[in-house]
């Protein structure tokens, strides 16, 4: 390992010349997130639901997995814009296939995006590691829980369940969404699915160095 | 980049949400959302509830609506009462009714909305009537329009694990780790087809009219009719009904 950190791989044409390719992998890498989700919710919804309503705060915990798109989406197109664009496909996706937040789902989606936009935004779309990964995660969850869930789904929470909320959702948003989200963009340039884009080029490198 | 189909838009008899377009759709789930969190007690709630079941079945017509769908919704509703009864202080079963019932008044309807609403058409009119920056909305579109051939991609993976004997699901923690290695394997898929994809489009023009200013055509139209108004001035009834009621009579 190097020990200076040089500057990550920045998106080819500046930060806010998409491609055509930026576009439809960001496009469809939202969408399979989709499929994946209801391929998970398959697979633990029971203990899950029983879970939550023995002690529902423990739901926020399972925010991270929502905010996986949002996050590895603008670690993958490295441009301003994508994970919120990222995040509103799955949103989108979820609201047309019948979820039970109806429209609901896609405010979310609009506030996960945009928290996480930020944390990229606070590093203006040039650092990538897991450290940009955990805030842009935690933001995320915050913004979400902040200025939509406390006035609607927990409208009538105590204050101090309220906090707990937002602990517990940022906590899940900064390992899940950021650690994890971090991890698997890794993976997915090992497996050279992201060539075309900054990871890919990264891992190239290091394999080159090797 | 023109459209692959130019497939007549479905229209069923009767029912007014049948003949809606996405626009109105959406923005009607949207003002009876404002509606519901702004109406300040469960009066006005319970009079739109009221109004929404009358006009609810009148809207879904005689072609129905897949009300299967609704067991979730029904499911977090009730979540949201629950939840909202345990760790609200004092406890109170009509506090809790009420978190409830305002969640259900814009999560039933944008329910039964959303199964109106077709893809190819609102990316139409997120492009032409929104004037949405067109290829984003392109882009969006092709990926949606992937989604059967993801989950099929799913079902492959399975059962190849299956039948290659990897598929363990006797420790919880390895099922697990399998579905995130099932998870990765078409993550990898999707997105070496999508390289492709881009590749396509841009070959048949996805992003000559951003070069070039030649303006952008499209196969479909994407109207606003008179009954998108009127599925409108419903939803905002609706929404208005529901926050007088409960600000006038407490």
């Amino acid at each position: 390992m190097a020990s200076r950190r040089t500057l990550a791989h920045p998106a080819p044409g500046g930060p806010g010349a998409w491609r055509g390719v930026d576009l439809v992998v960001a496009a469809v890498f939202g969408v399979a997130m989709g499929v994946v989700f209801i391929a998970w919710d398959y697979l633990l919804n029971a203990p899950w639901t029983a879970l939550t309503l023995a002690f529902p705060p423990a739901s926020s915990l399972a925010l991270g997995v929502w905010l996986l798109p949002a996050v590895a989406g603008g670690l993958i197109v490295r441009r301003p814009g994508a994970a919120l664009f990222v995040e509103l496909i799955a949103g989108v996706l979820e609201y047309l296939l019948g979820n039970p937040w109806g429209p609901g789902v896609l405010i979310s989606a609009v506030l996960q995006g945009l928290g996480a936009e930020l944390g990229f935004a606070l590093l203006r779309w040039r650092r990538f590691g897991p450290g940009v990964a955990m805030i842009a995660g935690g933001l995320a969850a915050s913004l979400e829980i902040v200025a939509y869930e406390w006035w609607s789904y927990a409208a009538e929470y105590a204050w101090p369940w309220k906090v707990a909320v937002l602990g517990f959702s940022v906590l899940s948003g900064v390992l899940l969404a950021g650690l994890g989200g971090h991890a698997l963009v890794r993976a997915l340039a090992r497996a050279g699915a992201l060539d075309a884009f900054g990871p890919g080029a990264e891992h190239a490198a290091r394999s080159d160095r090797r | 980049m023109r459209k692959s189909s130019g497939r007549p838009r479905r229209r069923s008899t009767g029912g007014l949400l049948a003949s809606c377009g996405p626009l109105s759709l959406l923005g009607g789930s949207f003002a009876l959302m404002a509606g519901a969190l702004a109406t300040p007690r469960a009066s006005g709630l319970m009079a739109g509830a009221a109004l929404l079941a009358l006009l609810l079945p009148v809207g879904c017509g005689r072609g129905g609506f897949p009300w299967r769908r609704m067991i979730a919704a029904g499911l977090a509703v009730a979540s949201v009462a629950w939840s909202n009864w345990l760790l609200a202080t004092p406890h109170s079963w009509a506090v809790a009714a009420t978190a409830g019932l305002r969640v259900g008044l814009f999560v039933v309807p944008g329910v039964v909305f959303a199964a109106f609403v077709r893809p190819a058409e609102l990316g139409d009119h997120l492009a032409q009537r929104l004037r949405l920056p067109p290829r984003p909305v392109v882009a969006a579109v092709v990926a949606v329009q992937r989604f059967e051939r993801l989950g099929q991609d799913w079902a492959d993976l399975s059962d190849i694990r299956r039948v290659r004997g990897i598929h363990d699901r006797r420790s919880p923690i390895r099922a697990v780790g399998g579905f995130a290695e099932q998870a990765l394997a078409l993550l990898v898929g999707a997105l070496r087809d999508a390289a492709q994809t881009a590749i396509a489009v841009e070959a048949r023009g996805f992003s000559r009219p951003q070069r070039t200013g030649v303006p952008r055509t499209w196969a479909c139209p994407a109207p606003w009719t008179a009954t998108d108004t009127r599925l409108m001035a419903c939803c905002g009834g609706v929404a208005t009904v529901s926050v007088l009621t409960g600000a006038l009579i407490g």
